[in-house]
């Protein structure tokens, strides 16, 4: 999907807001600007953040108090506020819960009186479908009320825009210039979507639906949040007649095969590679993924399993296995991202380090990995880009990751590591390192790193033990390191 | 031997600063005599004539269509015309053809050396030497700014060319025809451009270097192949055959680290350079191993920084093994386990498949089946991948850059790849497979492209199952739809031949 990053609006017509219909708010009194100081840490230098910006996108008043966001708007967020049609004042909120794997935020106004006026926009209920005319709200450039008219001319399951996740998604073909992420599309007086995306060049806008956020917005009001499902295996179409024919399966039969489970998942449980899924919850599965969804007609399984499952619950799968059928029950749950081998970090949050006499201890992440261009790949040691294409999400033991050297701050104490980059790290102080966690716990326990053992160099790097902590200090005043480490004291979802 | 060090810069400009007249009267005479020279040995610059037809990769029973190109080369002792190997390589048709001289003489290659990009050509009629000269070698390496100059037949015109500069640079570089080995190079800003190479680079009349690279993108920047690697060239052919530089396959790293120098036991004063890896393929496999400091090679004392001093010069301790040939041996006084020990390496230069240098003067080995092409991985089929994004691309990066020091490549003699799939119903499934690496057909372990023809013959249960390396997903092909497909996908792709396994297998 390609998602525009919607710069600064043509001159548009001016649209007074219409009078509300019935029980319904007025556009204004739900369709606010949302103004976001962001700020992400480096992922060079993960000691200091990077310079802070701004960015605007628009919020919903789905609840008193609350308004729904994508959570684009708001990553990295340092402040976050609000502006009301046709106002100056700032309303300041706060976020409540975001999801980076639906794209969606959830703020809080952070004064009651300043959200008195404000009224929420109630969600549509499961009547839009293909075809259905719909209308987009944002603000013009004189940030009155602008409205476009739009129609429902996709559903399916689509890549999010600045993650590696996908959701069910509303392709809506539009004239209207959609600006920003965030703008509330309204269908008889109801919340159908909020918008993630435009491409000027097709007209197709892409929304998040209303079924998405009503979930978004009731898993915030019952804590825990629990997220959305994954059920942890990849899968491919089962087209190939000779593939089917060598596992067993009628030519024109249904079901996809399985290619890898993700350990420590439901799918790791009970599901085998080459299992071909025929059923799911139900549902018959044809050889290219698809089923027939009550609601939106064909639709991908990632959307039965991720859309219509609940984490924690199991579920009814049919499997064909050695080529007889196989009743079973999947476990589904909400995937943390930490527990990948690389995990992505969409959200950049904050890496945890270690810098001793100059060399930067951390471990691997996509947000690292994407901090250097588009061109990444190429840009990053083959062997870490293998590891990342071919096995990201598949550690070999639980808590494996890929703690690497990622640069060296030069000092007369690391002479001879200087230039080094991206080496993996196979040991520390003579002990094996699976993750930054065993990198802290071989500093605290020896008061130091003395050596460093990197994978394929048959010699350690070497750090003078009664020389490190004047090498430190020095270090830290000299490239202005305001701590020398950082660990997360407790695992973040 | 000769002397390879760098140029002395220092001694250069003292030289510089109390001498001026007496080098504007030297400057004069040198030109005067150097005009005689050059027209002496004009008859010696021979303008090459080739036919090159690269092979085709993508169609491996098919050659790609033959081009014609020129180079340079010159005459030097015993009968012979020096120029670069990539003027010859894959050659069809060679002819020779000197200054002010209509007639053109067929050649042959008699000796050529893709690693260092060096050729000797031998022309058929031996009446071609009857006018010639052989230019005679200096052997000194030319220091920087001492002016040098250029004959050859470069683009722009059909007689004999003569450019002049100084020497810009004396260093190591890529040498860009084996894509791969880097040995000593001269850089000059006499202009050297395509023909030029092959051709002499003069200085005082004698032959200091050869033109034979230069830099697109820079300006005034011409590459030229000095003296120590010519004759490294010219005495490792003495025996009839060309062997190839030797290559040690040790990676070291400084001592200067003390820490380290302390965790190694090493003496102080004692300098050396700690290896950090030994390459299974290397003439050290066997010798050296991690964690032994090379204190001192052929008696010369290795310095913290990896540097010896060499008949007064600094130069890396790796110039000692570039002037070594193969069958010769280098001796290390090696720090091992907190002893000094004595190790002799003999230099050798074994087969290595999992090294990617350019590939010339070989036929490509491939198997079809089924209408997929196996080739094993080499810089060729490299050549066919845009780049890292493209499907499955990223397995052939990864398993070469890292067949050796990752141990991909035990269990294998070469990496086989899928490297295209020519489309019939039989096979319309596998272009996701696309270039992966076959770890496994039929069940059994892919080594070599023998066993790519093997395994086809034993298909599992009618089945022809395909695994690849890093991939979920298998190839699944009818073995008998397979076979009875083979005539038709031959017939509609021009498939003359359906394997060429090489002359070894």
């Amino acid at each position: 999907m390609k998602i525009c990053r919607l710069p600064i609006a043509l001159l548009t017509m001016f649209v007074l807001a219409r009078p509300a219909a019935g029980e319904a708010p007025a556009p204004k009194d739900c369709l606010l600007e949302v103004i976001v100081t962001h700020q992400a840490y480096d992922a060079y230098t993960p000691w200091q953040k990077r310079r802070p910006g701004t960015r605007v996108g628009y919020g919903v008043v789905v609840r008193e108090g609350q308004v729904i966001t994508t959570e684009d708007v708001v990553r990295n967020h340092t402040l976050v506020e609000l502006r009301r049609a046709a106002t100056g004042e700032k309303i300041p909120a706060t976020v409540e819960m975001l999801d980076n794997q639906v794209n969606l935020a959830l703020l809080r106004i952070s004064d009651p009186r300043a959200a008195a006026d404000l009224k929420p926009l109630a969600l549509a209920e499961n009547d839009i479908t293909r075809k259905t005319k719909v209308t987009i709200l944002q603000f013009d450039e004189t940030r009155e009320i602008q409205r476009g008219e739009a129609e429902v001319v996709q559903i399916n399951v689509a890549d999010l825009p600045n993650a590696p996740y996908s959701s069910l998604t509303f392709n809506l073909l539009t004239d209207l210039n959609v600006k920003r992420q965030g703008a509330a599309v309204v269908h008889d007086d109801r919340l159908c979507g909020i918008m993630m995306g435009y491409s000027r060049g097709e007209r197709i806008g892409y929304m998040l639906p209303y079924s998405v956020l009503r979930r978004f917005i009731d898993d915030v009001a019952t804590p825990p949040y629990e997220g959305v499902p994954t059920a942890g295996f990849r899968w491919k179409a089962l087209v190939d007649p000779a593939k089917r024919a060598y596992l067993g399966l009628e030519q024109d039969g249904m079901g996809v095969q399985v290619l890898s489970c993700v350990p420590e998942t439901g799918a790791a449980e009970v599901l085998e590679p080459n299992d071909v899924v025929i059923e799911w919850a139900g549902h018959a599965i044809d050889n290219l993924g698809f089923y027939d969804d009550a609601e939106y007609g064909r639709m991908s399984l990632s959307h039965l399993v991720r859309g219509r499952g609940t984490p924690g619950k199991h579920v009814p799968v049919k499997v064909m296995r050695n080529g007889r059928p196989l009743d079973l029950k999947l476990r589904l749950a909400n995937l943390s991202d930490r527990a990948s081998l690389i995990p992505e970090n969409v959200a950049g949050r904050r890496a945890e380090y270690l810098v001793e006499g100059g060399l930067i201890l951390r471990e691997v992440c996509g947000h690292y990995l994407r901090a250097r261009g588009g061109d990444w790949k190429s840009k990053t040691d083959i062997r870490i880009t293998n590891i990342y294409l071919t096995r990201r999400d598949r550690p070999e033991k639980p808590g494996d990751r890929i703690v690497v050297l990622a640069g060296v701050l030069p000092d007369d104490i690391n002479i001879g590591c200087q230039g080094m980059r991206d080496q993996i790290v196979e040991a520390v102080n003579g002990q094996p390192v699976r993750n930054m966690d065993d990198v802290f716990r071989i500093k605290d326990a020896d008061g130091f790193v003395e050596r460093v053992k990197l994978r394929t160099i048959g010699v350690e790097m070497v750090l003078g033990r009664e020389t490190l902590s004047d090498a430190n200090e020095r270090l830290a005043e000299l490239y202005r390191l305001p701590s020398l480490r950082y660990q997360v004291p407790v695992e973040r979802p | 031997m000769h002397s390879a060090g760098r140029p002395d810069s220092g001694g250069y400009r003292s030289a510089k600063r109390v001498l001026p007249l007496c080098l504007l009267l030297l400057g004069t005479l040198t030109v005067w005599s150097h005009a005689a020279g050059i027209r002496s040995m004009r008859k010696s610059v021979v303008k090459i004539y080739v036919t090159q037809q690269r092979e085709d990769y993508a169609l491996p029973w098919q050659s790609g269509s033959p081009r014609n190109g020129t180079g340079s080369g010159f005459v030097i002792e015993k009968k012979r015309i020096l120029t670069n190997a990539h003027v010859v390589s894959n050659a069809r048709f060679i002819q020779l053809q000197k200054d002010s001289n209509p007639r053109r003489y067929l050649a042959r290659v008699a000796f050529i050396g893709h690693d260092c990009d060096l050729a000797i050509l031998a022309p058929e009629d031996p009446a071609f030497f009857e006018d010639t000269t052989p230019i005679q070698f200096d052997d000194r390496l030319p220091r920087l700014n001492d002016e040098v100059t250029v004959l050859g037949y470069p683009m722009g015109g059909d007689r004999i060319s003569l450019t002049k500069g100084v020497v810009s640079r004396v260093d190591y570089g890529v040498y860009s025809h084996s894509g791969l080995d880097q040995h000593l190079v001269l850089q000059t800003d006499a202009a050297i451009n395509p023909g030029n190479s092959g051709g002499p680079v003069l200085m005082e009349g004698k032959v200091v270097g050869q033109a034979f690279q230069g830099l697109s993108r820079g300006e005034n920047i011409g590459y030229a192949i000095p003296m120590p690697v010519i004759q490294h060239f010219l005495g490792d052919i003495a025996d009839g055959k060309y062997h190839n530089y030797p290559e040690l396959g040790a990676a070291v790293l400084d001592t200067r680290n003390t820490a380290l120098r302390r965790h190694l036991n090493l003496p102080s004063e004692s300098g050396g350079v700690v290896v950090y890896y030994v390459d299974p393929f290397g003439s050290a496999h066997g010798h050296l191993r991690d964690k032994d400091v090379l204190l001192a090679i052929d008696r010369h004392g290795i310095g913290e920084d990896g540097n010896i001093d060499l008949d007064g010069n600094t130069v890396n301790y790796a110039e000692l093994i570039e002037r070594k040939q193969w069958g010769d041996s280098v001796e290390f006084k090696v720090w091992r386990d907190g002893k000094e020990i004595a190790v002799t390496v003999p230099l050798k230069n074994p087969r290595d498949p999992f090294i990617y240098r350019n590939i010339y003067d070989e036929r490509p080995r491939y198997v079809l089946s089924a209408g997929l092409l196996f080739s094993p991985l080499n810089r060729e089929v490299l050549r066919t991948v845009g780049g890292v994004s493209d499907p499955n691309a990223h397995q052939l990066f990864y398993y070469s850059q890292y067949a050796k020091t990752d141990e991909l490549y035990e269990g294998r003699d070469e990496f086989i790849v899928l490297t295209r799939h020519f489309p019939h119903p039989v096979n319309t499934y596998a272009a996701s497979f696309r270039n992966g690496i076959v770890q496994k057909i039929n069940g059994k372990t892919i080594r070599g492209l023998a066993d790519v023809k093997r395994a086809f013959d034993k298909p599992q249960n009618g089945y022809h199952v395909i695994q690849f390396a890093g991939m979920e997903d298998t190839l699944v092909l009818d073995a008998a739809a397979a076979r009875a497909a083979t005539p038709e996908i031959h017939a509609t792709y021009g498939v003359s031949a359906a394997e060429y396994l090489g002359e070894t297998q």
